[in-house]
């Protein structure tokens, strides 16, 4: 069992906690996105928008599917240079950057994905290619502007929001796409 | 009553070590035994001491054949820790 008969000075405090918390800046600022981080993430998700406008239009399922599995494959790709890359592991960086449960990264793909969808289904495909683009572009840039705020706060955007959230909101997602793409 | 500090983060490096693991997920031992400038062993006594109690917790993974250990702060070690910070600020601010 641990005991301290003496408690700390205030000098001998201030300076313990300065030092704790300079150390966390420093490793916070240490973490480096590897090169193409936040652009792969953006064209898988232009890819993902893509794929899914044209499974809705043309009922093909294995379209979205394919979509899906390459950004999987980014992500898990990319993630795994970042940890080695940094020797450490952000679940907000997961949340937010990858999975995009951020406020604008959701936005910009709900908002590329809506537009991809109709421009499929009235066979706008040059709009359908501009909104993927769009929706990943837009997904990047929240991503790298998360990687400010986190470093401004680590301590505060660490974790993200719960797994279990982001797992009900992409089956619900990827439901409403599989029931489009059935639709006659 | 006056809340105490708590003992297991009276020593500097602990605090430090525990401070540095609010800005992460989990990070590698290397990573945290450069950003504390101490030795393996050093850190591993700082690590087992707080597993211990379980203010933080250790899972072993492999990179490129090597061995590697992920540390990580607990729910109950970032609570310990923020309890411990405000108790530290009182006293720096000479709050009784």
């Amino acid at each position: 069992m641990e005991s301290s008969s003496t408690p700390p000075t205030r000098a001998q405090a201030s300076a313990a906690l300065a030092e704790a918390e300079a150390t966390r800046a420093k490793v916070a600022g240490d973490v480096v996105l590897p090169s193409g981080f936040t652009a792969s993430i953006g064209a898988a998700i232009s890819v993902q928008i893509g794929t899914a406008a044209i499974a809705v239009g043309e009922g093909a399922l294995w379209v979205l599917a394919a979509g899906l599995a390459v950004f999987a494959v980014v992500g898990g790709a990319q993630l795994l240079r970042f940890s080695r890359s940094n020797g450490v592991w952000l679940g907000g960086l997961v949340n937010q950057v990858v999975l995009g449960a951020g406020f604008a990264a959701s936005w910009s793909h709900a908002a590329g994905l809506v537009v991809a969808l109709w421009a499929a289904l009235t066979g706008q495909w040059w709009l359908v290619v501009v909104a993927s683009l769009a929706g990943g572009t837009g997904y990047a840039l929240a991503g790298r502007r998360w990687m400010r705020t986190y470093r401004a706060a680590p301590q505060e955007h660490t974790r993200g929001p719960s797994t279990a959230w982001l797992v009900v909101s992409l089956l619900a997602a990827l439901s409403g796409l599989i029931l489009m793409t059935l639709q006659p | 009553m006056t809340p105490a500090l708590d003992p297991h983060f009276v020593a500097p490096a602990r605090l430090t070590l525990a401070t540095m693991l609010t800005a992460v997920s989990a990070a590698e031992f290397s990573t945290l035994r450069e950003g504390l400038q101490v030795s393996d062993s050093v850190l591993s006594k700082h690590v087992s001491a707080l597993a211990e109690v379980g203010y933080v917790k250790s899972r072993k993974g492999v990179h490129l054949g090597r061995r590697t250990t992920w540390i990580s702060l607990t729910a109950k070690g970032r609570k310990a820790l923020s309890a411990h910070v405000a108790v530290l600020r009182d006293l720096i601010d000479g709050i009784e």
